[in-house]
């Protein structure tokens, strides 16, 4: 029978535990892949805004964000990624679930596509989390400017870029799987003289 | 240069793709009498010195169409809408 | 100690000595010395030959306007030629040579040229090396390429690394002299996110080295101060060994930090330098002032010095630039070195002074007003000066001021041209708004006072401006002097260039009176100093010569960049393999088991062949394609673009997007489309499958696939934003692969979830959702690209490996093999299937054969002007299949095509090969074509012409479909 246990990350041999780098105290940042993780592109129809707004609260308890913002409840978090368009991101759900659900429950309302395994999730925090993405975004991530649950596509290292600062000093770096590997190489590179856990 | 997308923010100009005049309409009518509109439709565009409304795709961010208005002397950008509401607009208009 | 380091004072540590080489000799410095600073102490004048005349030269300032102290630093990979000694930060071990001597800076036989300097005037390689023409190439321009020039490039690759950043503040402060430290200070102790960059090592700016007072305290501990409270601040950002650059549109700046350039190798986990960009709401430019030369003979002789670097040495490196030095001075700020000199127990022979009314303080020092030095007399080092009245005054080194030009260069990147103040003889920078300002004597305002007081007014964001600290102000005044014209040695104007006095009031009688035709014709302010000293000297000259004022004449524009930027820098982390990102399929690792050769596709990479022992490229690929027709091939078809289009309207949008018709396609099945530019041109091509009434999957060519995507876009969000359509890429989200061949059913069967395959299940252009692998999600299409009876199965990417293995071990029975790209692309041609080189921008889809599928009842992209005369004209180069006649010959793509017996030409071209293969099945060479009128010439022999290879054969047209021409193999 099928299981989750089945997919293999495309960083599972770039990803390998251990501290990296500069060794000068505590690491800069910590690193790590989020895998397996259901991902699900939600689109909203035409003139559909209120109801779909509406019925994503009663099925995952939180409304549609506005630009920009990202959202979580208990199984999931949204994030704003362009006009009309969301990403619902939950873990440890069976293969297909999550699309289903939404589908479902958003017929009508919202086109669905399920993404789980087109885009790589890569989670980063610590103290100098903020020096190693202002080597790739041009966005500013000053805390003041941009805090918890801000979100913005851009691009770093010339690869487009969902960024989500989540929690109170953690981001997740969103991107199409086929550039994960060099992307995630060229962040480690950036993490070098901070030192770096992937953990 | 920056520019600043009504979803993004302000965003340096690396993130966009220009296409060009924001001022042509492309026509409604598929009848063979207006082979001239398709032309200037297709192939004529102003090139003015100053004040100009382009399209811009934010390509490296939201991935929305929009209409920025530029000094093209200067590179003064003084209002950015999305392509969406320029349609919208331009419709109104015409 | 060395004999000419100054026995107390000085910002160095004495108790650390650093040894270092210059041109292989060893020397030692201080920490806190620069290259040039540590060299004087050691008695070297002599830093480098000129350009053109090869002229003994020495250091002329102490910082970034250097244009004679240039050297080369470091060695192998990490040397850097034309790096300025005064800019060095000295360090253990740091290794340097001069440049542009031969065979070594004493004996300089280049200097030969210096005898001929009557040729070497303005407009010399012009008026020169004219004519024979043909000399110019070979000759003239490789000899003067020797003799006049630079240092030398490394020819290693560079070791280090680099990066690029960005920052964003309130307040963006270039320079940390008095005004910059007030406006740092004053917008920070608001809350204001402020950035303070300085190009120098330490900061501080002026205080480093002038002696000053402010708030009570010497100048420099008042710096120290404010830096240390800036320095404790969460709102502030410091940047020493910073430089800014340029000043782009939107307030953003460019600037390079030397990260680790002060130490003898980067740690291997930081950056020799890193590019920022720092996007300010508001920036002050704190950048001072440069002092001026003036124009007399011998101007250039090593000891020769700008009077502020001469005190600069000094104070801050306790370095002396002579035993006995005199200065020569056209303003009140000359007197300081003088003045400084002494206090440090130097002997200041005498200060020449060209005002007649001089009134300054010469603390003891005979003043020779009115004076003016025509010639300085020494080779390799100052022996001594020689006045206008013929008096002979013996010195060992000589501070020259010739007034202070505001560092206006930022202001001006944009565009806007600087103003010319008479108050201080000097360009200020023009008024470019509220965003960006200048402030202190950046600004003009050259008393210290001034300094402050504007650096607290341009520092303030909100509120009022604060008190400044009460400080002593020294006196500024001068009568403008540019060029001693008795001068009776050659009186320079820009060092770097070897221009001259004299080559200017020349390059205005020839014509160039136009400051930016003048600096071209006599190199005045060209290259790496881009004349920071002299330039000012030279708008005046040519104000005089062409009867103009100097407002007149204006300046020549300034651009980025204010000091020469690494290569390094602008490349960042983006060399070797990071140039570009790498774009891998989920396929690659089992593509990579198997022995896959990849091929860049874009950013992709994709397994071109699967190599065996033994074979090249083609043999693999004529094996791949043999197996495959045989029995059974698969292939990562993953790269080809995937959009979901969903919505009440997305079958309307596709009919709009496409030529032929999609809202008709039945739920279930697959269809061909052809999608025009709006010219009527061809854009791109490929299949789309309806999975639901509101639901489509559209492919896309690899290569068009991010094109393709921003044109729906458009059309949608810009032409008709009322149709209820989403659509997003799922290109990633997929591992597509091409399973083909008389026996790929029967592979599939073997995987497939509960579904008989067959013709009634499974006809044809079906396309459907299934599982497979006992649950893996999975969409089926029979769709060929081969020609064979063939199947693309995508399954979600993480299971991609997982399933291509699966498949592999379906088909080993029947002897499944994995192809790649050119095994593709053969099959293709064997099947005439146009592909990238038919759809290459200047062919309709009646010249590829399909102008049937362009639908009559509908508007769509491209339609109306499809439609045009040219577009329709019979005589249009259109697709074709072509074979060698002698069945030997190697076709190869971009030949052309002639008619038999025509000779080569332009008039004669008939076309041209568009595609070709070795199709192991036909056993020949194989191509497509576009030629004109190509559908009514089948059978036709032409004569094929590849000029670049002088390939002459004859060829016959036919038609595309070289290969199972009934299409039987598709329903095997």
């Amino acid at each position: 029978m099928l299981s989750t246990a089945h997919r293999l990350s495309p960083l599972s041999d770039a990803a390998i535990q251990g501290r990296f780098g500069a060794e000068k105290g505590q690491p800069g940042v910590t690193l790590s892949v989020r895998h397996p993780v259901s991902i699900v592109t939600v689109m909203v129809r035409k003139g559909k805004a209120k109801a779909f707004s509406a019925t994503l609260k009663e099925a995952c308890g939180f409304n549609a964000p506005a630009p920009c913002q990202s959202l979580s409840g208990k199984r999931a978090a949204i994030h704003w990624c362009g006009a009309d368009q969301y990403y619902v991101v939950a873990a440890g759900m069976a293969e297909g679930t999550l699309y289903r659900e939404l589908k479902e429950s958003l017929a009508g309302l919202a086109s669905c596509v399920d993404q789980s395994h087109g885009r790589v999730i890569i989670q980063i925090a610590g103290p100098k989390v903020r020096n190693v993405l202002a080597k790739g975004t041009p966005v500013d991530l000053h805390p003041l400017v941009f805090g918890p649950g801000q979100c913005a596509v851009t691009q770093m290292a010339h690869v487009g870029v969902h960024l989500a600062h989540v929690g109170t000093d953690g981001f997740e770096l969103s991107v199409f799987r086929g550039f994960s590997e060099s992307f995630w190489e060229w962040l480690t590179e950036q993490s070098e003289e901070f030192g770096y856990q992937i953990g | 240069m920056l520019i600043k997308c009504p979803h993004c923010g302000t965003r340096p100009v690396e993130e966009f793709t220009f296409l060009g005049d924001a001022d042509v309409k492309r026509p409604a009518t598929t009848d063979p009498s207006s082979m001239d509109q398709w032309f200037d439709y297709v192939y004529l565009r102003d090139n003015p010195k100053g004040r100009f409304n382009e399209y811009v795709h934010h390509s490296g961010g939201c991935r929305a169409w929009l209409v920025i208005t530029r000094d093209t002397q200067t590179h003064e950008v003084f209002g950015c809408v999305t392509a969406r509401d320029w349609a919208k607009k331009q419709g109104a208009v015409r | 100690m060395t004999a000419f380091r100054l026995a107390r004072g000085g910002r160095i540590d004495r108790n650390t000595s650093l040894g270092f080489k210059f041109d292989g000799k060893g020397f030692s410095g201080h920490a806190g010395d620069t290259l040039a600073s540590a060299l004087i102490a050691n008695g070297v004048h002599l830093m480098g030959r000129s350009f053109k005349y090869h002229r003994p030269r020495g250091v002329i300032s102490a910082g970034a306007s250097e244009p004679n102290a240039l050297v080369e630093l470091r060695e192998g990979g990490r040397k850097e030629a034309n790096t300025r000694a005064t800019m060095i930060e000295l360090y253990d071990g740091l290794v340097a040579n001069s440049q542009n001597r031969w065979p070594s800076l004493d004996v300089d036989f280049g200097a030969i040229n210096s005898l001929a300097s009557s040729i070497f005037v303005a407009g010399f390689y012009y008026k020169t090396f004219m004519w024979p023409k043909s000399f110019w190439e070979k000759i003239y321009e490789p000899m003067i390429r020797r003799a006049a020039g630079l240092g030398a490039a490394a020819r290693e690759p560079d070791p280090d690394k680099y990066e690029k950043a960005y920052a964003h503040c309130e307040l963006l402060v270039i320079g940390s002299g008095p005004a910059g430290l007030m406006a740092a200070l004053t917008a920070a102790r608001s809350g204001g996110r402020v950035v303070l960059a300085d190009e120098g090592s330490a900061l501080g700016g002026s205080l480093l080295f002038e002696n000053e007072e402010i708030g009570g305290l010497p100048g420099h501990d008042w710096a120290q101060g404010v830096i240390a409270e800036l320095e404790g601040m969460a709102n502030v950002t410091l940047m020493p060994r910073t430089t800014v650059f340029g000043w782009y549109d939107g307030n953003v700046f460019g600037a390079v930090e030397r990260v680790n350039d002060h130490v003898l190798a980067p740690s291997p986990y930081e950056p020799r330098q890193r590019y920022w960009r720092i996007v300010a709401k508001k920036a002050v430019l704190a950048a001072g002032a440069e002092e001026r030369p003036v124009a007399f003979g011998g101007n250039d002789v090593p000891g020769v010095m700008l009077a502020s670097a001469m005190r600069h040495y000094a104070n801050r490196h306790a370095a002396a630039a002579g035993k006995s030095v005199a200065v020569f001075t056209n303003n009140d700020s000359g007197y300081r070195t003088a003045r400084d000199m002494k206090a440090q127990g130097g002997h200041v022979e005498v200060i020449i002074d060209s005002r007649k009314d001089a009134k300054a303080d010469a603390a003891g020092v005979p003043v020779i007003r009115n004076g003016v030095v025509v010639n300085v007399k020494g080779g390799r080092g100052v022996s001594g000066i020689e006045l206008a009245d013929h008096r002979h005054i013996p010195c060992d080194a000589l501070a020259m001021s010739g007034g202070w030009s505001p560092i206006v260069n930022l202001a001006c990147h944009r565009g806007a041209k600087p103003r010319w103040d008479a108050r201080i003889a000097g360009f200020v920078p023009p008024d470019v708004g509220g965003a960006f300002t200048a402030a202190g004597s950046a600004a003009g305002k050259m008393l210290l006072s001034e300094a402050l007081s504007d650096g607290a007014t341009h520092g303030t964001l909100k509120g009022r401006v604060p008190a400044i600290p009460k400080c002593r102000d020294e006196a500024f005044a001068l009568t403008p002097l540019w060029w001693v014209k008795e001068s009776t040695g050659k009186a320079f104007i820009d060092y770097q260039n070897d221009a001259t006095a004299k080559d200017l009031p020349l390059a205005a009688r020839e014509g160039y009176k136009d400051i930016e035709l003048a600096k071209r014709y006599t190199t005045a302010g060209m290259a790496t100093d881009q004349g920071k000293l002299g330039n000012v000297n030279a708008i005046a000259i040519l104000a005089e010569a062409t009867g103009q004022t100097i407002e007149q004449v204006g300046t020549t524009t300034f651009r980025p960049y204010y000091t020469p930027v690494s290569f390094g820098a602008f490349a960042g982390p983006f060399g070797g393999h990071h140039f570009q990102p790498v774009r891998k399929t989920p396929l690659h690792d089992w593509a990579d088991e198997l022995g896959a050769v990849f091929v860049e596709t874009g950013l992709w990479m994709r397994s071109s062949w699967f190599s065996q022992e033994g074979e090249d490229w083609l043999a693999s690929a004529s094996r791949e394609v043999i197996t495959t027709r045989a029995g059974v091939g698969i292939c990562d078809v993953s790269t080809l673009g995937k959009i979901d289009v969903q919505g009440k309207d997305a079958g309307v949008f596709l009919d709009r997007l496409y030529c032929n018709t999609f809202s008709t396609l039945a739920i279930g099945k697959a269809r061909y489309g052809l999608m025009l530019r709006e010219d009527g041109i061809v854009f791109d091509d490929g299949t789309t499958s309806r999975l639901a009434d509101d639901q489509f999957l559209m492919t896309t060519t690899t290569a068009n696939a991010a094109r393709v995507m921003s044109h729906m876009e458009f059309c949608h969000q810009a032409l008709w934003p009322d149709l209820d359509v989403q659509y997003v890429s799922v290109t990633e989200q997929w591992a597509q692969m091409a399973v083909a061949g008389p026996l790929a059913r029967a592979t599939l069967q073997k995987i497939v979830d509960g579904l008989v395959l067959n013709d009634e299940t499974f006809p044809y252009l079906a396309a459907k959702e299934i599982s497979v692998l006992g649950g893996i999600p999975a969409r089926l299409f029979r769709i060929s690209f081969s020609g064979e009876h063939a199947y693309e199965l995508a399954v979600p990417a993480d299971y991609g490996n997982m399933a291509a293995r699966a498949i592999m071990q379906a088909g080993d029975s029947f002897g499944i093999v994995p192809y790649g790209v050119e095994a593709l692309s053969i099959m293709r041609v064997e099947k005439g299937h146009v592909a990238g080189s038919e759809l290459n921008g200047t062919t309709t889809a009646s010249d590829l054969g399909m102008a049937k599928m362009m639908s009559a009842k509908k508007d769509y992209i491209g339609r109306m002007m499809a439609g045009r005369e040219g577009l329709l004209d019979k005589n249009r180069q259109c697709v074709v299949g072509i074979r060698p006649v002698d069945v030997s010959d190697r076709l190869r793509s971009g030949s052309h095509l002639l008619k038999k017996g025509d000779p080569p030409s332009m008039a004669n071209d008939q076309g041209y090969v568009t595609s070709v293969a070795w199709s192991p099945m036909l056993n020949m060479w194989l191509g497509m074509a576009l030629l004109a009128n190509g559908r009514e010439r089948h059978g036709e022999i032409v004569k094929v012409f590849d000029g670049l290879r002088d390939i002459h054969m004859y060829a016959e047209i036919c038609d595309p479909m070289h290969f199972d021409r009934e299409n039987k193999r598709l329903h095997a």
